[in-house]
């Protein structure tokens, strides 16, 4: 199948759970506002510090909201596209009916990743670029076109690289059967993006780098578009993007192979 | 033999799977912790740069999250989420048929989780606490029985505080959703965000008086030896009177919605 076909199955599948989605207006707009109650509690939260302090770590209150707005749409985007896909994946296996996604002529990995969007979800990632917004505005800063496509490259490195996290801990329902609960897993690591790396000390800062990306999902962008990051993290964010993206699609088709259908 | 062999292959294949379902439970369980103590760093991180923060240093602040990490565990309760569920898909009817109060049914369900923890999470985190240098919690027994009191004292409260928001849900789907508001609001007020002794005094009186402190502040206080004994019986006395204050709303409530719900049903 070619890119168009796969582009083209994308808009079918986004606006079917669409159109079952906009059955449920008022809970739309219940959780539209849910999310600004808890941006105003993010931004208030961390007003709280700086009622002791000028800055934290190097960073003053505007630019950590810069952090917090990227937290927002980041963990939003994680909700739009990624979880409502793969938080199914252990029902599939518990309930069998992976073996229908298997028998249909398309990539498995693509199906069971995008089939949804949490479309009730979308107000995280807007607002989330709003607060990122007003804060930049307070600072009176304008980031150069250069920092913009750095940032870019960062957020597209930092999705890939959320992804290829999740699959690879769903992909380990093969296994152990229920872990329903590895969502609040992901969500309780992701939690410590909410602030720039340069709160946490020693190994806690090297293991959020390196061995749990958050890093790459809010402070290396916040950086970059505040144009005080060195390219070349951009270049190792886009490798690492694409070797864990592999990573995780071989450890698929390794679960795939230990999965016994239902039927079967 | 043969077949018996064969049988308990598949036993201890199956107990070796639920271990290692419960394994990742465990993980998870243990993880969550990380919530309050992602708060504990960015304060260790202001206290490098600032030095003591109104007379809190950074022993204080390890002290004090770990602290409430463990109580957090232990006195939240999301018996909202039950009770939307029980409500909305109609399960609530045959609890109703049964000669237990639905509550109880949840009471217990969540408790039996709290058991758990206590049997397995805790010794793993004591053990911890017990490794790390500079925490040290010097309780006399008759503090760490008041300590005891109000952790059983603040679940409570968010046991009854969240059952009265779950009787929303014969009204309304978003009662999970206003409890999570709550909760969000709590925060500011129950020593999450920060230690309550940092906040302006008037923020200070009015946490005094909410039921959030009970659920997290008043424990880790008696628990790193930041209140006195008139201290200790006036927050134990305002958990008490909030459990009352929940447990009236909550059946007041109860006792309509079940009515409407009949309404509904038939």
């Amino acid at each position: 199948m070619t890119l168009r076909a796969y582009l083209r199955l994308l808009n079918i599948f986004y606006k079917n759970t669409l159109m079952s989605e906009l059955e449920y207006r008022t809970s739309f707009t219940a959780n539209v506002l849910t999310s600004l109650f808890w941006l105003v509690w993010a931004a208030l939260s961390v007003r709280v510090f700086f009622f002791q302090t000028e800055t934290i770590a190097g960073w003053t209150y505007n630019e950590l909201l810069v952090v917090v707005g990227l937290f927002f749409t980041m963990n939003g985007l994680r909700q739009l596209f990624l979880q409502p896909n793969l938080s199914r994946l252990s029902e599939y296996v518990q309930m069998g009916t992976l073996d229908y996604i298997l028998t249909k002529p398309i990539n498995s990995q693509f199906l069971v990743s995008l089939r949804y969007i949490g479309v009730e979800n979308c107000g995280d990632p807007l607002l989330g670029l709003a607060l990122l917004g007003l804060a930049l505005w307070r600072m009176g800063y304008t980031p150069g076109v250069i920092d913009v496509l750095l940032f870019l490259t960062l957020v597209a490195s930092a999705l890939v690289i959320l992804y290829s996290f999740n699959l690879m801990i769903q992909t380990t329902t093969f296994w152990l059967i229920n872990i329903r609960r590895a969502d609040s897993l992901v969500w309780s690591l992701l939690e410590a993006g909410r602030f720039p790396v340069q709160f946490y000390t020693g190994w806690v800062r090297l293991a959020l780098t390196v061995i749990v990306p958050v890093a790459f999902m809010t402070t290396f962008p916040a950086q970059a578009l505040l144009g005080r990051l060195p390219a070349w993290i951009a270049a190792v964010a886009l490798l690492m993007a694409g070797v864990l993206f592999l990573l995780a699609s071989a450890f698929w088709r390794v679960g795939l192979r230990s999965y016994s259908g239902a039927s079967s | 033999m043969r077949n018996l062999l064969r049988a308990y292959r598949s036993l201890i294949k199956a107990a070796l799977i639920t271990f290692f379902e419960y394994r990742a439970q465990v993980i998870i369980w243990v993880i969550s912790f990380i919530f309050p103590l992602v708060m504990m760093v960015v304060w260790l991180a202001i206290v490098s740069e600032a030095g003591q923060v109104s007379g809190w240093g950074r022993s204080d602040f390890v002290a004090y999250y770990v602290g409430a990490a463990i109580v957090h565990q232990f006195t939240q309760s999301w018996a909202t989420w039950e009770w939307e569920e029980q409500i909305r898909t109609g399960d609530l009817s045959f609890k109703l048929l049964k000669p237990l109060d639905p509550f109880h049914h949840i009471f217990t369900q969540i408790v039996g989780s709290k058991l758990f923890l206590l049997t397995t999470v805790l010794p793993i985190v004591l053990g911890l606490i017990w490794l790390a240098p500079g925490i040290n919690y010097t309780l006399s027994p008759a503090r760490l029985a008041a300590c005891v009191a109000a952790v059983i004292g603040g679940f409570m409260v968010s046991m009854l505080m969240s059952t009265a928001f779950g009787m929303l849900s014969f009204w309304t789907t978003q009662s999970g959703n206003l409890y999570g508001l709550w909760y969000g609001v709590g925060n500011f007020l129950s020593g999450f965000i920060a230690p309550l002794a940092l906040f302006p005094a008037w923020m200070q009186k009015i946490a005094l008086v909410m039921p959030f402190r009970s659920t997290m502040g008043l424990p880790v206080e008696i628990l790193v030896g930041r209140l006195d004994w008139a201290g200790i019986w006036l927050g134990l006395g305002i958990t008490a009177a909030w459990m009352t204050i929940f447990t009236i709303i909550y059946r007041l409530l109860w006792r309509r919605g079940i009515r409407h719900y009949d309404a509904v049903g038939a």
